[in-house]
């Protein structure tokens, strides 16, 4: 029983954490982009504010699967979060959760997918099916890197690959194998929907494309989905290629660290459309990808 | 290449134009009859005058006749022409010319929009720019802008003094 | 009492969060809206008092009505105002939205937005610059935050007389319900 109780407190404690932090990256993200644009930015704690607005304003449901949708998406990430390592916090440990977290991480996509569907908007179908595009073209690098880590490691848990590195900073993956680590960025960069691989949520082009149709609450909601997913991104990056961390403070320094990186990149580049964005993928990092894997392998 | 006037050589030759007159350097304006009109730019189509800038018109209530104004412009000889018509103005109807240039519909509809010309052979005359338009067409000059807008909109009251006073 | 009390002030929460974050919709129908680009870039930067573009109408707080409005265009933004959510607010901009401006005897232009829709402020100026697109943004802040920008509740109250005038210049429109 104590066990339960404890086990649920510690689901609470996770999920609220990964929001807060996922909503004060998106705030230093804001004033990176600001700042390089010669802004002077909002507030770093401004998506703090944006959410507490946007669930006091009102909300229009387009019925009963745009609901579940928007539930599906949060539910999906927030179960993707049990299984990653932040630091020492561990809930779920066992093989074969690193390709669970990319099929949970689908599971969110396609619940973003059945929001969409449900409010019947052109617009964000068009988003969403850049989105499952886009999935494609990034899933394919970063599974030939991630069975590539597996076969190197013979452990398929991203706690078992994070031990792997324990020891030096020299045994981290981004070290050992620094070509993979860079076709990981890139990948990740793709994860996030930055730019320049945001075609799925072009604003001036398709209304901000799968939530062009959620306003207010669920809007706020879409925003916390957003939130964690960045952190589960961010957090998968930093185990498997920067040793992941003993506590929470490093490991919380680690994913800054990337996200910083990812975002002043992001804010170079101008937008792939969505064909040459999945030909890149397929072209580039695709091909450094299985490199390094036959590398490894021989 | 032709200049302006092999071109106005050329519409004498093959037609009884009214007037001709080279207005500027490159600007040639030709008044048919309107039984010639839509002949002349088939003609015109056919020798390298193929496109069609705008369809305008113009009202003459005193005469009691509208006259279409089609803008052609070849990019060989590096011409404006206009080809002037005037019709009557009440029936109001005249030829289309969307057989020659599709786009040409477009500029017919907005010209009964504004005017209230009908084109016979195009069928789609419905609105293109005004909504729910209840008045006669509002470019036409009988139309009075100051009443209307004095009857349908109300000004701003500043103090018992409108702005427009 | 005490349940009123706790409910007035989640209220001044909720209004001192809205005004802290304000997306707004600049609907562009006229020449204002070419004076949003500096205000949002590098030169005036709205974005530090938290006011931010919206991609569509649902996402919005803000209404920015930039310059003339023709029939056409109204039955437009009032399709608009109407998918928006509910803390809502309308800023007319630009002498255009006050009288009509040079536009003053268009047979196809509306000569007072708030006739309308409510509005909670106009901007003058025929453009404002951007410095009076920033003090005007600042004040409806400020109203926001004392809770005095009920556009969208007046709009609820005396929706009879807004559909009224608005049925006038443009004959049917279409309504949800």
């Amino acid at each position: 029983m104590i066990d339960i109780i404890y086990r649920i407190g510690h689901f609470v404690l996770i999920t609220v954490f990964s929001m807060a932090l996922g909503l004060l990256f998106m705030g230093i993200a804001r004033k990176i982009v600001a700042r390089i644009q010669k802004r002077y930015g909002p507030p770093v704690y401004q998506p703090y504010l944006d959410v507490l607005k946007l669930f006091g304003k009102d909300a229009i449901t387009h019925g009963f699967i745009f609901d579940f949708g928007a539930i599906m998406a949060l539910g999906g990430v927030i179960a993707t979060l049990f299984f990653i390592p932040l630091g020492s916090w561990q809930l779920y440990s066992m093989e074969g959760t690193v390709i669970l977290v990319i099929y949970l991480l689908a599971i969110a996509s396609l619940g973003m997918a059945m929001g969409t569907v449900g409010s019947g908007n052109p617009q964000a179908s068009v988003g969403i099916s850049r989105a499952l595009m886009q999935m494609l073209g990034y899933e394919l690098p970063y599974l030939v890197i991630l069975f590539a880590l597996i076969y190197r490691y013979q452990t398929s848990s991203v706690w078992g690959l994070m031990q792997a590195q324990a020891g030096s900073f020299l045994n981290w993956n981004l070290f050992a194998y620094p070509l993979m680590a860079a076709v990981a960025f890139v990948v990740l960069i793709g994860m996030m929907g930055k730019k320049p691989f945001d075609s799925m949520i072009a604003p001036s082009e398709i209304g901000s494309g799968p939530v062009v149709e959620s306003g207010g609450k669920y809007l706020g909601m879409l925003l916390l989905q957003k939130s964690i997913t960045i952190i589960i991104e961010l957090a998968l990056y930093v185990n498997l290629f920067l040793g992941g961390a003993e506590n929470i403070l490093i490991f919380t320094f680690k994913m800054l660290i990337v996200w910083v990186l990812a975002t002043m990149f992001g804010s170079l580049f101008p937008r792939f459309r969505i064909e040459d964005g999945i030909k890149f993928f397929w072209k580039w990092p695709l091909g450094i990808a299985i490199l390094q894997a036959i590398y490894i392998i021989t | 290449m032709r200049n302006e006037k092999d071109l106005l050589q050329l519409m004498n030759a093959h037609f009884e134009p009214l007037k001709l007159e080279i207005k500027r350097k490159q600007n040639v304006s030709v008044e048919f009859k309107k039984e010639e009109l839509i002949q002349a730019l088939s003609f015109l189509k056919s020798h390298s005058y193929r496109h069609l800038s705008t369809i305008s018109c113009v009202d003459w209530p005193e005469e009691g006749e509208f006259e279409l104004v089609y803008h052609l412009f070849s990019y060989d000889d590096l011409i404006n022409i206009s080809l002037k018509t005037r019709i009557k103005r009440d029936p109001g109807i005249f030829q289309t010319a969307k057989e020659i240039w599709p786009v040409a519909e477009f500029y017919e509809r907005d010209i009964h929009d504004f005017f209230g010309v009908k084109f016979k052979g195009n069928d789609n005359l419905e609105e293109l720019i005004l909504e729910n338009w209840q008045e006669i067409p509002p470019m036409r000059k009988d139309f009075d802008t100051r009443k209307f807008v004095n009857d349908k909109y109300e000004w701003r009251d500043y103090n018992g003094q409108k702005h427009t006073d | 009492m005490n349940n009123n009390f706790v409910k007035g002030s989640w209220q001044e929460i909720l209004d001192w969060a809205q005004n802290k974050s304000i997306n707004m919709l600049h609907y562009c129908t006229g020449c204002g809206a070419i004076e949003l680009p500096p205000t949002m870039t590098s030169r005036y930067d709205m974005s530090r008092f938290g006011i931010g573009p919206a991609a569509t109408p649902r996402q919005a707080d803000l209404l920015l009505v930039t310059g003339y409005l023709s029939t056409k265009t109204l039955r437009r933004l009032i399709y608009t105002y109407e998918q928006m959510q509910a803390p809502k607010f309308v800023v007319g901009f630009g002498s255009c939205t006050i009288n009509g401006g040079m536009y003053w005897d268009s047979y196809n232009t509306i000569k007072q937005l708030d006739k309308y829709l409510p509005v909670e402020m106009y901007i003058a100026g025929c453009m404002p610059r951007p410095e009076a697109i920033l003090d005007g943004l600042l004040k409806l802040k400020k109203m926001i935050a004392d809770g005095e920008a009920d556009g969208y509740q007046r709009y609820q109250d005396n929706l009879e007389y807004y559909h009224q005038n608005q049925e006038a210049v443009l004959g049917e429109v279409q309504r949800t319900q």
